[in-house]
């Protein structure tokens, strides 16, 4: 039996064991059950994406994992420690994917709600105000802020104090582009030495952020990987041209993009190379397809 | 960084939730309070001694609608995802009910404060005088009843808020809780109604029918917060959206 280590102080998560551990868990609600067997161990720090289609579970394992819902079967421990109990707190933030701001305050009386709730103290608030570039709204009243203000707010909460591991429902879904960005650097600062498990339904994104994705399929993990180990089956690339080219004649096209199937990575340089032969003048060169993609098929 | 121990018991959150509510509800608390107190003043000025017996009865009718603002907190915090955010760090459902709850007696507090004050200061101020009779009345039943009435209309609205899909409008849990706020009152009001035009009533009896009415509220209330824990998992308090 692995002897079971003192929760590391939050302030100074230390890595190396085991920090969560799904174990055969099953999990739902009172009319169905969504999650069914799902396994997985997560020790070491990185970004964990959580990927699936609607449906899949992603939502009811996060509150699983935030001890909101109890698994009907199975074990879950965050740190060796059940995540309902007191203990298990402490170790994790927890964002919906909804922003869980509570109206009738300010943004900066919303901050000290979240204060009092994390334990953190007037410095991290004004800390926060700054860090997250909110000071200049801190006045407004939550209700009246738009949908990126709201988000950046709701997940100021998670830099009031630093936890050891992050679990993150979609928290830059419904956000312009600028504003996901900038939450998606903040998050991979986090995620440096720290355990961040991800949501979302968006392919590229997860291909930007994520170390690891953990793919869920009707409740139950398809894939629990490294990124970087995930090989499309297929390869396709687009060729955006400086100026036509009759050689490009027998290619698909898909809107400014010439796409063409290729065996693997290793037939690109022989591509370019053809290409450069025929005096093909190339203004851009992608993957057009995501790996990631084959695991909603 | 502050420094804090891992285990650490979650923080009160009474203050900010009964500030939420004032904010939130004071459509309800101004109602509650204004017409309450307009009704006080009307009824010494026109009724005189009558507000002994009138005031005490109506003035429950009024805190249990003046005291929403608690259960629209809880319904608001439930749709934004705050309740989820709550529970994830720490806070029990019986908790976040008991909260809400005492909101309501607090909000339930202001409006009696207010209207008993200026009715009971004007009809001293009118030369009558301060007797038993007013104190039962108002003590034994019309305080008590709206604090009673108060927090049963909040806890019936959280079970049906934390039991139904999103609605809004009157058709909604804080659309229709202040009429089941006010149905305990208007039900004693109704019945000692009757029995006084059936003449079969004494006044030791009124008094014995208010105060078990105040009781049966109040020990329904506590059933449904004990029960809450076990009955309401925190899955009902989860945003439908």
């Amino acid at each position: 039996m692995t002897p079971r280590p003192n929760p590391a102080s939050p302030e100074s998560p230390s890595f190396g064991a085991v920090e969560v551990v799904c174990e055969s868990v099953s999990s739902g609600y009172l009319e169905s059950e969504v999650l069914r067997d799902v396994s997985f161990t997560v020790s070491a720090p990185g970004v964990y994406v959580v990927l699936g289609p609607n449906g899949a579970g992603k939502t009811t394992l996060f509150r699983t994992l935030a001890g909101i819902l109890r698994p009907s079967r199975g074990h879950v421990r965050i740190r060796y420690t059940d995540p309902s109990a007191a203990g298990a707190r402490p170790q994790l933030h927890y964002l919906s994917h909804l922003d869980g701001m509570p109206d009738g305050l300010t943004v900066g009386e919303a901050l000290e709600l979240y204060c009092r709730v994390e334990r953190a103290g007037p410095a991290d608030l004004e800390r926060v105000l700054d860090q997250l570039a909110i000071r200049e709204f801190s006045h407004e009243f939550v209700a009246r802020l738009s949908a990126g203000q709201r988000k950046r707010v709701s997940i100021a909460r998670l830099f009031l104090r630093p936890r050891a591991i992050y679990l993150l429902d979609e928290p830059t879904a419904n956000l312009d582009p600028k504003v996901a960005r900038e939450i998606r650097t903040l998050i991979l600062e986090l995620a440096r030495d720290r355990i961040v498990l991800y949501s979302s339904h968006n392919l590229f994104e997860a291909r930007e952020i994520g170390q690891y994705v953990v793919a869920l399929k009707g409740g139950r993990v398809a894939l629990f990987d490294r990124i970087e180990n995930l090989r499309g089956r297929r390869l396709v690339i687009g060729v955006r041209l400086l100026e036509p080219s009759d050689h490009l004649a027998g290619w698909t096209r898909e809107g400014e993009y010439y796409t063409r199937e290729l065996s693997g990575p290793e037939a690109v340089p022989a591509l370019l190379h053809d290409l450069d032969v025929h005096g093909v003048r190339v203004r851009e060169l992608k993957e057009m397809n995501n790996p990631l993609e084959e695991l909603f098929a | 960084m502050s420094a804090a121990s891992p285990v650490e018991a979650p923080p009160s959150l009474l203050g900010i939730t009964i500030r939420r509510a004032t904010i939130l509800g004071r459509f309800f608390l101004v109602y509650g309070t204004v017409l309450s107190t307009l009704l006080a003043a009307l009824l010494t000025v026109s009724a005189g001694a009558g507000f002994v017996s009138g005031f005490p009865l109506f003035l429950p009718v009024f805190g249990a609608v003046g005291s929403m603002g608690g259960l629209t907190v809880f319904s608001n915090d439930r749709m934004k995802g705050a309740l989820e955010y709550f529970l994830a760090y720490g806070l029990s459902p019986q908790r976040l009910f008991t909260n809400v709850l005492v909101t309501a007696l607090v909000l339930g507090t202001i409006i009696v404060g207010v209207s008993s004050t200026v009715g009971v200061g004007v009809y001293l101020a009118r030369g009558h005088p301060l007797n038993g009779t007013l104190a039962l009345s108002l003590g034994g039943y019309g305080i008590p009843m709206t604090y009673a009435s108060a927090a049963f209309a909040t806890i019936v609205g959280m079970y049906w808020t934390a039991l139904s899909s999103p609605r809004s409008g009157l058709n909604s849990p804080i659309g229709l809780a202040p009429l089941i706020g006010v149905l305990p009152p208007v039900s004693v009001l109704t019945t000692l109604s009757l029995l006084a035009s059936a003449g079969t009533v004494t006044s030791a009896e009124v008094t014995e029918i208010a105060l078990l009415a105040v009781l049966g509220v109040a020990a329904v209330t506590v059933a449904l917060l004990a029960l809450s824990g076990r009955l309401l998992r925190s899955e009902r308090l989860l945003s439908p959206t």
